[in-house]
């Protein structure tokens, strides 16, 4: 054992640098786990201590609609023998407001949020000057605001904002509040109001969109009996029970399911790492075997000389997860603040797990990567000192131990990566997409390295030669375009895809898409809404009735949705739907089976006459098992209507102008005297003052509608598209360094070889130029091929992803992956060179003497 | 000492299998100098490669100090070759991330020998290189290099030593000083020595000799 650690120790001495330059592309992915998993469970740390913030009560009750009498019945069953501690109602709505000084003043639409006195039970609304919120702050007539709304409208503390018709007064503003996190996209900033206020205004007449919820504060162990219980009795309405236990809980499965996912980024990167290990222990094999065979000579065994190189590799694995650690705590500190602002975090602090989690995971991978080649050690022959044609003997037998230990190794690869993604299932996939996307590169490789042969006959000194030195012995050719090719391929696809959904975005925008969509436009608001529309107008708007209904029966079967089970297997049935009436199809649909009706329904004067007559988009019939002269029972509002399916529609959801119904029933007077309001999809006439006017007007005339900017919709989902392309290159960018390191790597291992070479043809007459001019051409010819080997998957995956995933028309962004092309081959030739350098320069003789 | 029994090698060729050591039996008594000689692709340097056990024979046997080497393992192999077999070759092959102290130590290590520094120091100064131990292979001449080689098959005080073409890449010179220093050191201690070369001046310092052509002991 002393004999094998000294040995360790020697031969680290030797060579540590050049084979700790290899480690370091596995510490980079290490960092990378260490960095995910951290920001991942420094999220869950806060966001679990702040769980009941984040709901603002033990249990919260929410309904789309006000609480019936009925429903505040089985709500006090419900606790009924339970002590509460407090109990207070909230309504979330949304809606435009202005200036009230300025009627003429810009519009902003807004989440507003009344509550009552003890609001918040939990968390606070932390104020701009530092001050304690109260209640008396919203009191007769006053909002607290977010400070966003304040810059936006040019307003501050003390001036008045019209809402519904009402003015009210801005008595503080906030810069954040921790309570009740929405879920979904928040359209604007959000304004505390007094809830009787908000009850005073026309905001929550019949049939408008707003969440009532009932906020209780109740002993900790009665919190988990008491949300069951109400779920229970307010199984059959439309409302949510939910406590900050169950909260925490799905936060805390959510954020596992991310930090393994991500995680598995880190792991791909690791591999990538790996390969440059597998590529570097290869080279390492090759240029020890003759001091193998001397060992073997003294009388070392084959067990004692492995066991010396696999203790080599650990030491240098476990030197890289250490710096990969040590770079993860720089990178963490390195977040701008602003980055992470929106997980509700300030800071990243790397954590123990992450950290040691990453170190293993470089450790054990570096250690299979290494191990394969290193088990070439065993074969060598001693004889090989004697005569040097034994080596070739004795790699023609086939190696089934070599074998054995191979697939060993796959499992145990498999076994890491299930590990780090929590599922066997997962591990599998990222293992077998790894294995397939490598095999492809190294399919790839082959073929460029193919396709450049011809080249060998050229006349050109520097072509013939470099091409032949692609195909030289124990080059490094495939791990080049393979580790390059793949960084370039992520970058490649991600800035392609995000080209393609821009390019989309814009088409959308110049396109029919309206400017605004009105929402909650009631019946007797239709005229005046057209009226003050007027000449702003592009064309007539379109006007879409728009019913909220749930299924309660197929075929006569009612839909007994008794509980939460009963919900799951009716699926996508259980959901409340929109519906419209129209007599004719959109041009985003198409009828597939059955046949859409023309004109009025004539016969249905009532509900209860006869079967109405609906279209359902074909999407159902795969998910709901519903079809073609199936009846389905709706309620509509407590009004029900039976309608029989009569045609089914294929409906292209990306490319809805107006609206996208699931169902659409034939126009008939029994359908229109159903509950409904209008949705009203509104094209402007061209120029921003058109918007503003539009808007104002409508404002002050109909509070109740909301108004939706579309363009401004458009802008953040844009910006949305923009930072997970900038999140996703991020990671390509280190693949790249990564793979840059493998090449910087690759070259340098390859030193010796190319010294020799460059000592013999300066020797036999070469200039120097004509010597680097060969590198050159050489590091360009792989450059260009691992080029081309990203650009082209970069081309067949953005064409499937925009095609199968995001349903858009697929641009081959050829500006972008020929830039692409030309900056890899640059980036590898300069690389080839500057490393390259000195072997170039250097003296022959002193090479050539075996002094080098 | 060392006994060979219709010892032959074959290994295959593109032209067939191709026979470079004829079935040969040979007897070497402890404490000689043996010589053996032959034409290049004689089968000198497989006859030595066979003795050392670095290479199976394709028929015979061959006995070591009493122990069949034909029917032992390649780990059991090296054991032997670590305690009872030092080997020369006419390229040095030192290790070269070691410098030429640490090559002496190494076999003295494997064979967990407790004094191994100190006798280390004590087989350079022997040969001469007392003052170099702390250089790597790359920073001595072909001349010292070989005498660290030997320095490092005395390590372990076998009780054979193979040397092949040991001054084949060496000046005359110096060629006859290692010869001397090898002969010398190996009578000095009683060791069988067994020299490989093609030089018939080195052959006469040798007790015996044995020619070899085409695979056949000639004399």
């Amino acid at each position: 054992m002393t004999f094998v650690l000294r040995m360790v120790w020697r031969e680290t001495r030797a060579s540590w640098a050049r084979l700790l330059f290899f480690f370091l592309c596995a510490a980079l992915g290490v960092a990378a786990i260490v960095v995910l998993r951290s920001v991942v469970q420094n999220v869950r740390i806060t966001l679990t201590r702040e769980a009941r913030s984040l709901v603002g009560a033990d249990i919260v009750l929410q309904a789309p609609r006000p609480w019936s009498d009925d429903a505040r019945g089985r709500i006090a069953a419900g606790i009924a023998g339970v002590v509460v501690r407090a109990r207070t109602e909230v309504v979330e709505t949304q809606t435009m407001v202005r200036a009230a000084i300025d009627p003429n003043a810009p519009v902003k639409l807004i989440e507003l949020r009344g509550v009552e006195a003890g609001f918040p039970f939990y968390g606070a609304i932390e104020l701009s000057d530092g001050k304690q919120y109260t209640h008396h702050l919203v009191r007769n007539h006053g909002l607290v605001v977010h400070e966003d709304l304040l810059a936006d409208l040019g307003l501050q503390v003390g001036d008045a904002l019209a809402i519904a018709g009402e003015t009210f007064e801005i008595r503080a503003s906030f810069t954040r509040d921790r309570v009740q996190q929405a879920t979904g996209l928040q359209l604007g900033p959000r304004v505390y109001i007094d809830l009787a206020d908000l009850r005073a205004t026309t905001l929550l007449a019949r049939g408008s969109r707003a969440a009532h919820e009932i906020l209780l504060r109740v002993d900790e162990p009665d919190i988990d009996a008491t949300t069951t219980r109400l779920r229970h009795l307010l199984r059959n309405d439309v409302a949510s029970v939910r406590s900050w236990m169950t909260l925490e809980d799905r936060l805390g499965r959510n954020l596992t399911l991310a930090e393994n996912y991500l995680s598995l980024v880190g792991f791909a990167m690791v591999v990538l790492g790996g390969l440059g290990v597998w590529s570097v222990t290869r080279v390492l094999v090759q240029e020890k075997v003759r001091s193998v065979a001397i060992l073997k000579c003294l009388g070392a065994s084959a067990r004692a000389i492995l066991a010396i190189y696999v203790l080599q590799v650990l030491l240098m694995a476990a030197a890289a997860s250490g710096m990969g650690v040590g770079l993860a705590a720089i990178a963490a500190g390195a977040i701008p603040p602003d980055v992470i602002k929106p997980l509700g975090v300030s800071s990243v602090t790397i954590t123990a797990s992450a950290a040691a989690q990453g170190a293993s995971v470089g450790l054990l991978v570096s250690l299979l990567f290494a191990v394969v080649p290193l088990l070439d050690m065993r074969r060598v022959k001693p004889l090989r000192l004697l005569r040097a044609d034994v080596g070739a003997e004795a790699t023609r037998r086939r190696d089934w131990a070599g074998w054995l230990i191979g697939a060993a190794v796959g499992a145990l690869l498999v076994g890491v990566a299930a590990w780090q993604a929590n599922s066997l299932r997962a591990g599998l996939y990222v293992t077998a997409g790894l294995a397939a996307v490598g095999l492809l590169l190294a399919l790839a490789s082959r073929i460029v390295v193919r396709l450049v042969a011809p080249l060998a006959a050229s006349r050109q000194f520097a072509i013939r030669h470099a091409v032949l030195g692609l195909s030289r012995p124990g080059n490094q050719t495939r791990v080049i375009l393979m580790a390059v090719g793949l960084g370039a391929f992520f970058v490649l696809t991600v800035r392609a895809l995000q080209v393609n959904l821009l390019a989309d975005l814009d088409e959308q925008l110049g396109s029919n898409l309206p400017d605004l969509v009105l929402v909650d436009v009631q019946p007797d608001q239709l005229s005046g809404v057209q009226a003050a529309l007027g000449a702003h107008a592009r064309r007539p708007p379109s006007l879409n009735p728009h019913l909220r209904a749930r299924i309660v029966a197929v075929n006569g079967r009612r839909q007994a949705l008794a509980d939460l089970d009963a919900v799951r297997k009716v699926g996508p049935l259980a959901r409340e739907f929109a519906l419209t009436y129209r007599d004719a199809l959109e041009p985003n649909e198409r009828v597939v089976a059955g046949q859409f009706w023309s004109g009025r329904q004539t016969s249905v004067a009532s509900a209860e006459d006869a079967d109405a007559e609906v279209s359902m988009a074909e999407d159902l019939r795969d998910d709901a098992k519903l079809d073609l002269g199936d009846v389905i029972t709706f309620d509509i509002a407590g009004r029900r209507l039976r309608a029989r399916v009569t045609s089914l529609r294929n409906v292209a959801w990306g490319n809805e102008q107006n609206g996208g119904f699931v169902f659409v029933l034939r126009p008939s007077a029994a359908v229109e005297a159903l509950p409904q309001n209008f949705l009203a999809f509104v094209q402007l006439q061209d120029g921003s003052s058109s918007r503003n006017a539009v808007q104002r007007a409508l404002v002050s005339a109909y509070p109740n509608v909301t108004i939706i900017d579309v363009r401004d919709i458009i802008g953040r989902l844009r910006e949305v598209v923009d930072n997970v392309a900038l999140g996703v290159t991020i990671v390509g960018l280190v693949t790249l360094v990564s793979g840059t390191l493998i090449l910087i790597g690759a070259v340098a291992m390859t030193r010796f070889q190319r010294l020799y070479e460059s000592a013999i043809y300066r020797t036999l007459g070469a200039s120097t130029r004509r010597v680097v001019m060969l590198v050159a051409v050489e590091y360009g010819v792989l450059g260009f091929g691992a080029g081309a080997v990203g650009a082209v998957g970069a081309l067949a995956l953005s064409w499937t992803l925009a095609r199968f995933l995001f349903d858009l028309t697929w641009r081959p962004a050829t500006g972008l992956l020929l830039g692409g092309l030309a900056a890899t081959t640059l980036l590898v030739m300069v690389v080839g060179v500057v490393i390259s350098l000195d072997v170039v320069i250097r003296k022959p003789l002193s090479t050539l003497r075996g002094e080098a | 000492m060392i006994d060979l029994v219709d010892v032959s090698r074959t290994v295959p060729s593109g032209a067939g299998p191709l026979t470079i050591l004829h079935p040969t039996s040979l007897s070497i008594a402890r404490g000689r100098v043996v010589a053996i000689t032959g034409a290049s692709g004689s089968g000198k340097s497989t006859l030595l490669g066979l003795i050392a056990g670095l290479d199976a024979p394709t028929s015979g046997r061959i006995v070591i100090d009493g122990t069949d080497i034909t029917a032992i393992s390649e780990d059991a192999l090296a054991r032997l070759r670590g305690e009872k077999i030092g080997i020369i070759f006419q390229f040095f092959h030192l290790l070269p991330s070691l410098t030429a102290f640490e090559n002496v130590l190494v076999p003295m290590e494997i064979a967990g020998v407790a004094d191994a520094a100190a006798r280390a120091n004590q087989l350079l100064a022997e040969v001469g290189l007392q003052a170099r131990g702390h250089h790597y292979p790359s920073q001595l001449s072909g001349g010292e290099q070989q005498r660290v080689a030997i320095a490092r098959a005395l390590s372990n005080d076998p009780a054979i030593v193979l040397a092949d073409e040991p001054t084949g890449n060496l000046d005359s010179t110096t060629g006859r000083q290692v010869i001397d220093l090898l002969v010398n050191v190996s009578r000095q201690r009683g060791r069988t020595l067994l020299l490989v070369t093609h030089d018939p001046a080195l052959a006469d310092v040798a007790d015996d000799q044995v020619q070899l052509r085409d695979g056949r002991i000639v004399s």
